[in-house]
This record gives structure tokens, C-alpha cells and sequence, in this order.
């Protein structure tokens, strides 16, 4: 038994003699929340993909920093007048990290992906609108739309249209999802899951050697970790920091803390077929009985904006709407006119820990909302259930009131407006699970899909929003910040809106 | 012997049946669907329908059922829903991380566990003996990511002598093992002190005192290992534990460990990692049980299994 103890002592001794690694020059150890799920590009669906998938891939056509769309594989393009065709006018002397050159064909080949038997999770990106592509010549392309679309290019900056190596996607199948091949300035090394995924420098990226040599990207679910994480230095980088821990790691000399407003806007969804939400004027009611400004300011200390629309002021197509005002006796009497003198009774849901301070706010509103006399009993569910419970058919459902968040992962107003609202978007089809149907609104959410001058697709968005902060089926309550928080060595990191964090070949290390 | 080693695996094939029924049904039970949840807010329903038929989703369920046992009975587990790597990669991988968690977790918890239980009962109500027991109602009663986060912020951030995170190498693993340990070593110097104030009132251990034996070899010869057998069951369960996984310890310090694999899958629905997590925790349980019931032999020459 000394025996033992002394193998113990001598172990644990041993142990101990290991001093913290010299960390390598320009390696950056990233903290993110969780793991990603698929590196195939077309079949992401998680932020934490997304991010990883951004350095790996590129797109046609990209997002800057500001959401607006420049030229990323194709230097150029130009848009047939009927709005029917987009040409794209390719860059040479690029090749995905196989060494497969990318050229017309690798589009072709990708867009065909897209539209073919594999159906990618993403595909609703490319089926609605693309009918056939053509390569014109080895370095130009041609897809050729059934129906002209507002925001095509929007669709191809979407993190799902980063394009990747024929090649590889012919011999791996959707197993490219964990071996994938970009044209992007960091290539894929390894992917230990739950743990870290490795990227490394792409020497022959066509922007430029990448200036970071290795980033290693750690799974770090526990909020406090990732923060204990950055402040020890064993992360050069955190995302998704919590907001208590914000004001005392923005004291931390050594700490940048990058606060960037989302495009994603939680809100409050009624069941509009049903009793008595059906009803205008109670919707009123209850947008009139939430106080926006208390709940941005008290729960989330202003790391948040009150939101009088569903779209997000970054999103293209925003169009800015008067504030709702708070008036919880205007309320009453609304309730009163729709028949409900003395309030009423409701079921309300929301998510507990699927955005930030999701719960907590949907135990503020259920507090301001007894000031109107509206009574609502609060419920949880763990997020697969909730999904599952907000998801059934008009006729099966019993969700009368729930809580969720949307941000269009294009960028632009029409991922908002059509597959939340517009009646053909029903759940389990779409995602309109509130069963809210206006002929005049989906009119015009079909006319400014259809537009092809700017002017007049612009004037369709002013008029659907118009609509929904008026009949209010959906009561938006606040836009998302996302906080980061890396060490001041390191520069040139991209915060983007749409809730993605990554480096590009300019992101360095300063000694 | 060797028959009941042989009889006791045998065992294992009903066990690991019920395991796999039990767990099949718990996961139908719950609500929520893989592929919508796969899907996220913004679910397409081709892709939706597609992903139930890839993954046999759409198929009956003791046609689902049946499927997954005979794929497992070969040793296929089938592929994760989430990132399509083969579930018996991720399990070995997860496992072996897990079994160096443990063993590491389990040598510090007996360490700690055993020194401070036999001091405790050859000096009963000592100082000394009064602090470990203090320790020990700590140790026992500190949540683990308590404890986790607390080690985390005194050894990683203010001390900087442990990473506060990730793995790879030894250094990583310390304070996890302390943490995960620290209720085991507190079980552990409870049962050492209370089996060894039983023996060393036993007559034979006044025989040997009176043979004029030295006091070590009394308490760590004649006293310790007849003490050890009760000692023995705990540390066996505590272990079995351990490689069950810790997902608290693995989810503070962000360890791929078995515990996180399935408690993610749980929430994840990726029923082929949560079937095959279920089966692996399940036969090492039963497996560390046989290795106890071995090890009272060892410790104990009356003990035989025929």
C-alpha cells in the first residue's frame, strides 16, 4: 500500500513538472460555444459551422462587414434585364486546396449540387429560384432563374453558398462534411469532435499568405470557462460572453470586448387562427402592455435595442417604423372593446437558454402583461420539444403564445417576411407558426421577390412591413448584440451581424 | 474462479438487451424530432423528409429497433445525425479520454481518501481526525461545477499554473481529476476510517500488538487490508461512475469525455451516439463490478467464488 502511495505521489509530482506550452507564434486559440455540426457548407446549420466554414470557404459573391455585397470568387457579374439570368465573370489563378482549380464547371458542379437528388439542407436557396446553369467559358458563368428574385445575391453571399472542391465532394459524398475542401485562406487539419478542430494556414491563398499560421478552435460550452478561458490566456479569443461578466472583463486592460448588433430579433408569437388572438385589437393589447425599453434596460443592461419591427435595423430592406408605445391602460380598454372587460387567460412558452436571457424576459413580460389583466401561465420545454411543440399543423397545435428569435441568414428583409408570415409558409411547410394569413400581404411579399429594379422592390418591403406593424400577428420585442472578447494582440478580428465570429488572411498577432 | 468470471460475462448479454430496449424506448418517449431539430428555426421539410429516410426515421419502430440491434451485435453503431462520423469513432475516442480522467481522478481519490482515513482511526478524535471528517462532509457536499469553476479561477486565472480548459496533455487533466475526485476521496476516507476503527478492535489485532509487532506493520499489514474489503465496493462503484462519465466536470472544463457525448446527444437527439454511449457505460459498469468482486479475493483469502 506505501507502494501505492508513493507510484501516487511520484505521478502526480510528475504531472506537475509540465509547465503551460510556449504558445506557437501566430497560432490563435478561439473559445467558441459549441461544437460546429457540418463543415459542407450546404448543409450547416449552425452558427458554429457557419463561422469554422467562412475561413475554409469562399463565396461568388460576399458579405463586408457592413452587410453589403462585394466580389468575392467572382470579381464581377451582371444581371440579364428581364431579371431571368445572372452572369458571373470569374477570378483565375484560384484553386481549392486539393489543388483543384476553380473555374465555371466547379460553380456548375456546386449550383447542381444544390439543386439536385442530394437535397442539401440549405437547397431552398437555389430550388424556388434556379432553373439550369451554364458555364459560358472556363472563367464565366450563367444561372438562368425560373422567376426573377430581388435578393439572388443575397442567396449566394449565404454562408451555405461557400463553394467547395468538385473533387473532393465526388469522391467523399456528404462525408465532405467532415473533411471539407474551400478555396479560403485556411484549410482543414483535423476536427477531434466535443473537443478542438484545427485550421491552418492556406499558403497559396490567391488574397495573399494568410498572416495567422494555425487556428485552433476549442469547444467551450460553460459560459464561465470561455471567460475564465480568456482571462487566463488560454484563449486568445471568446465568443458569446455572458452579459454579467461583460462590465468587470471590459475593466481587463489586456481585453478588446466587441459588442455588435445581430440581425436577429426575439419576439412574441400568437397562434392568429385561434381565439381570441385571432382578434387585431387583442394583439394590440398585449404589444401595448409590453414595455420594451424596461426590459432592454433592466434584464439586459442595454446590450440589446427595443425592436418596433420584425426586421432588424442592418438587415437590407429594413425600413424604420414608429416605436410601439407602452400604454398598459390603452390595453385594458382595447380588451374591453374586443370583448374581454375584465382580461383574460392565455398559455405562454418560451425556450430557457437558447438566447440570451430568453426565459427571463418571458417572466418580465408575463409581469407587465398582468398590469393589462392579461394573465398567461409560463411554461419551458428543452429546445428539441420546443421546436417540435411550435412546429405542429394548425390543427394539432396547442401553443397559444410563444417566445422565439429569427435572424435571416441572408442578410435581407424577404428571409423575414416570407417564411414567417406569408400564408403559403404554414407550418410544418414553413416557418410561419403562427398561422397568420393576409392576402394583401402576401401580395406584397410576392411582388418585391419578384422585383427587379430597386425602387420598386423597396416600395413592396415598406408596405409588407407596414402591414405587420399594424395587424401586429407577431409582437417584435428586441435586436440581439453578440459580445466577443479577445486579447489586444490580436487584430483585424471579424464580428459579423449575422452572429459569426472569423479570421481572414489580414487577422494577426501582434508581438 | 475462472467459471464465474465466464458466468458472470454471460450475464452481460440480458443486461446489455434491456439496455438497449430501455434506452431505445426512453428516446421515442421524449418529444422532438432529429431532423426537424437538425433543421434549426428556419427547417426546410424536403430536407426534413430526407433526413428521416437516410436515417431510417420514417421506418416502424420495432422495425428501427431490431435494425439497431442487429447492426450492433456487429459491432456497426451506425453514424452520428449530427456531424455523420461513425459512432463507434466517437465513442472510442471519447472512452479513452474518460478512462484517463478516471484513472487519474480515481489514484488522487484514494490517495487523499485512504491517507486520511487511516490517520483519522489510529488518532479517533484528534484534531487531525476532526479536520479530514470536516473535509470529507465538504468534499461530499460541494457541487462539482462549484468546485470546478472555483479550482478553475484560483489554479488558472489568478495562479496561472493549470490551463483553465481544453485537453491534450497531462497538465490539462489536474484539476478535472481534483475536482471530479474530491467527492470520491471524501466516500472513500469516511469508509477507510469507519472499516478500520472496526478492525483494530478486533482481537487479532491485539494478538499482533502483543507479538510486539511494530505499530506500521499492525495498521497497514494486519489492520488495513482486512479493513480494505468494504473499501473495496466503494472504490469499485466511485470508478464505475467515473467511466460512466462526468458530464458536470466534463462540461466545465471542456473535456470530450463520454459524459458530454451523451448528455449532448440526449439533447441533440443523435439516437444512434446516446444507443451506443448507453451500451458502453453500461458494460463498463458491470465489468468494474466483476473486477471488484475479483479484488475482495485478492484482498481477502476467505472469499472464493466456485
Amino acid at each position: 500500500m506505501k507502494r501505492t502511495l508513493l507510484g501516487a505521489t511520484l505521478v502526480l509530482a510528475a504531472l506537475l513538472a509540465f509547465g503551460p506550452g510556449a504558445a506557437q507564434a501566430q497560432t490563435v486559440i478561439y473559445a467558441a460555444g459549441a461544437d460546429p455540426d457540418s463543415l459542407d457548407p450546404p448543409n450547416a446549420e449552425s452558427n458554429p459551422s457557419e463561422a469554422v466554414n467562412r475561413m475554409i470557404y469562399e463565396n461568388l459573391v460576399k458579405f463586408d462587414a457592413k452587410l453589403n455585397l462585394v466580389p468575392g470568387l467572382a470579381e464581377r457579374w451582371e444581371q440579364a434585364p428581364d431579371g431571368l439570368s445572372w452572369t458571373f465573370f470569374l477570378r483565375k489563378g484560384v484553386s481549392f486546396h486539393d489543388g483543384t482549380p476553380f473555374n465555371a464547371e466547379a460553380v456548375k458542379y456546386f449550383v447542381e449540387r444544390m439543386l439536385g437528388p442530394e437535397k442539401p439542407s440549405r437547397a431552398g436557396l437555389y430550388t424556388p429560384f434556379v432553373e439550369s446553369v451554364t458555364v459560358v467559358d472556363p472563367y464565366t458563368v450563367r444561372m438562368n432563374l425560373k422567376t426573377p428574385f430581388a435578393f439572388f445575391l443575397n442567396n449566394l453571399a449565404h454562408s451555405a453558398s461557400g463553394i467547395g472542391s468538385p473533387a473532393a465532394h465526388k469522391a467523399l459524398g456528404k462525408d465532405i462534411a467532415r473533411k471539407p475542401v474551400g478555396t479560403g485562406p485556411f484549410k482543414f487539419v483535423e476536427w477531434v469532435h466535443g473537443d478542438h478542430l484545427t485550421l491552418a494556414r492556406n499558403d497559396a491563398y490567391w488574397g495573399g499568405k494568410p498572416k495567422l499560421e494555425k487556428i485552433v478552435i476549442k469547444t467551450v460550452k460553460e459560459d464561465a470557462a470561455r471567460v475564465m478561458m480568456l482571462q487566463s490566456g488560454d484563449a486568445h479569443l471568446a465568443v458569446r460572453l455572458p452579459a454579467e461578466d461583460i462590465p468587470r472583463l471590459e475593466k481587463d486592460a489586456r481585453l478588446q470586448l466587441d459588442s455588435t448588433e445581430t440581425l436577429r430579433v426575439l419576439y412574441v408569437g400568437f397562434n392568429c387562427q385561434k381565439k381570441p388572438f385571432s382578434d387585431v385589437r387583442v394583439r394590440k393589447a398585449f404589444n401595448l402592455a409590453t414595455d420594451r425599453d424596461s426590459i432592454v434596460r433592466n434584464l439586459y443592461r442595454g446590450r440589446a435595442l427595443p425592436a418596433s419591427n420584425i426586421v432588424a435595423p442592418r438587415t437590407t430592406g429594413y425600413v424604420p417604423l414608429p416605436a410601439h408605445p407602452y400604454d398598459p391602460e390603452k390595453a385594458k380598454k382595447l380588451l374591453a372593446e374586443a370583448g374581454y372587460p375584465n382580461g383574460l387567460k392565455a398559455r405562454f412558452i418560451s425556450p430557457m437558454g437558447r438566447y440570451p436571457k430568453d426565459y427571463e424576459m418571458a417572466q418580465a413580460l408575463q409581469q407587465q402583461w398582468k398590469q393589462a389583466g392579461i394573465e398567461v401561465s409560463l411554461g419551458t420545454m428543452e429546445w428539441a420539444a420546443y421546436l417540435a411543440a411550435t412546429r405542429k399543423p394548425v390543427d394539432q397545435t396547442d401553443v397559444e403564445i410563444f417566445l422565439l428569435g429569427w435572424a435571416p441568414s441572408s442578410a435581407e428583409a424577404r428571409w423575414i417576411l416570407y417564411p414567417l408570415y406569408h400564408s403559403d409558409q404554414w407550418v410544418p411547410k414553413g416557418n410561419n407558426r403562427i398561422f397568420y394569413a393576409n392576402k394583401e400581404f402576401d401580395d406584397y411579399v410576392d411582388k418585391l421577390t419578384k422585383a427587379t429594379v430597386q425602387a420598386e422592390r423597396d416600395k413592396y418591403l415598406k408596405l409588407a412591413q407596414e402591414v405587420l406593424h399594424r395587424e401586429v400577428p407577431q409582437i417584435p420585442i428586441l435586436v440581439t448584440k453578440e459580445t466577443i472578447g479577445y486579447t489586444k494582440k490580436l487584430k483585424g478580428v471579424i464580428n459579423s451581424p449575422l452572429e459569426l465570429t472569423y479570421f481572414d488572411q489580414n487577422t494577426h498577432l501582434e508581438k | 474462479m475462472i467459471r464465474y468470471v465466464v458466468k458472470r460475462l454471460m450475464m452481460l448479454v440480458p443486461v446489455l438487451f434491456g439496455v438497449t430496449l430501455v434506452s431505445f424506448s426512453l428516446l421515442q418517449i421524449v418529444p422532438g424530432d432529429p431532423a426537424v431539430l437538425l433543421a434549426g428555426e428556419d427547417a426546410n421539410p424536403e430536407f426534413i423528409e430526407a433526413v428521416r429516410k437516410e436515417y431510417g426515421f420514417d421506418q416502424p419502430l420495432h422495425v428501427q429497433y431490431l435494425r439497431f440491434v442487429a447492426r450492433a451485435v456487429q459491432g456497426d453503431f451506425g453514424i452520428s445525425i449530427r456531424n455523420r462520423e461513425p459512432v463507434i469513432r466517437l465513442l472510442l475516442q471519447r472512452f479513452s479520454f474518460t478512462v484517463q480522467l478516471s484513472f487519474l481522478s480515481i489514484l488522487i481519490a484514494a490517495a487523499i481518501g485512504l491517507v486520511a482515513g487511516v490517520v483519522s482511526a489510529t488518532r479517533q478524535y484528534s484534531l487531525f481526525d476532526h479536520a479530514s471528517m470536516v473535509g470529507a462532509l465538504l468534499g461530499i457536499s460541494m457541487p462539482i461545477f462549484w468546485l470546478g469553476l472555483l479550482l478553475m479561477l484560483v489554479f488558472s486565472v489568478h495562479l496561472r499554473w493549470f490551463p483553465a480548459g481544453g485537453s491534450g496533455e497531462l497538465r490539462h487533466l489536474i484539476l478535472p481529476a481534483i475536482a471530479l475526485g474530491a467527492a470520491s476521496a471524501a466516500v472513500i476516507a469516511r469508509m477507510t476510517r469507519a472499516s478500520m476503527l472496526e478492525v483494530i478492535r478486533q482481537d487479532y489485532i491485539r494478538t499482533a500488538r502483543a507479538n510486539g509487532l511494530r505499530e506500521t506493520v499492525v495498521i497497514y499489514k494486519h489492520a488495513l487490508k482486512n479493513a480494505m474489503i468494504p473499501v473495496i465496493t466503494v472504490f469499485g462503484l466511485e470508478f464505475g461512475y467515473m467511466l460512466g462519465g462526468a458530464v458536470l466536470t466534463e462540461t466545465v472544463f471542456s473535456l470530450p469525455g463520454v459524459g458530454r457525448l451523451m448528455v449532448e446527444g440526449i439533447f441533440q437527439r443523435d439516437y444512434a451516439v446516446v444507443q451506443g454511449a448507453m451500451l458502453l457505460v453500461a458494460t463498463t459498469f458491470v465489468l468494474v463490478n466483476l473486477l471488484t468482486d475479483i479484488a475482495y479475493a485478492l484482498f481477502d483469502p476467505k472469499i472464493r467464488y466456485e
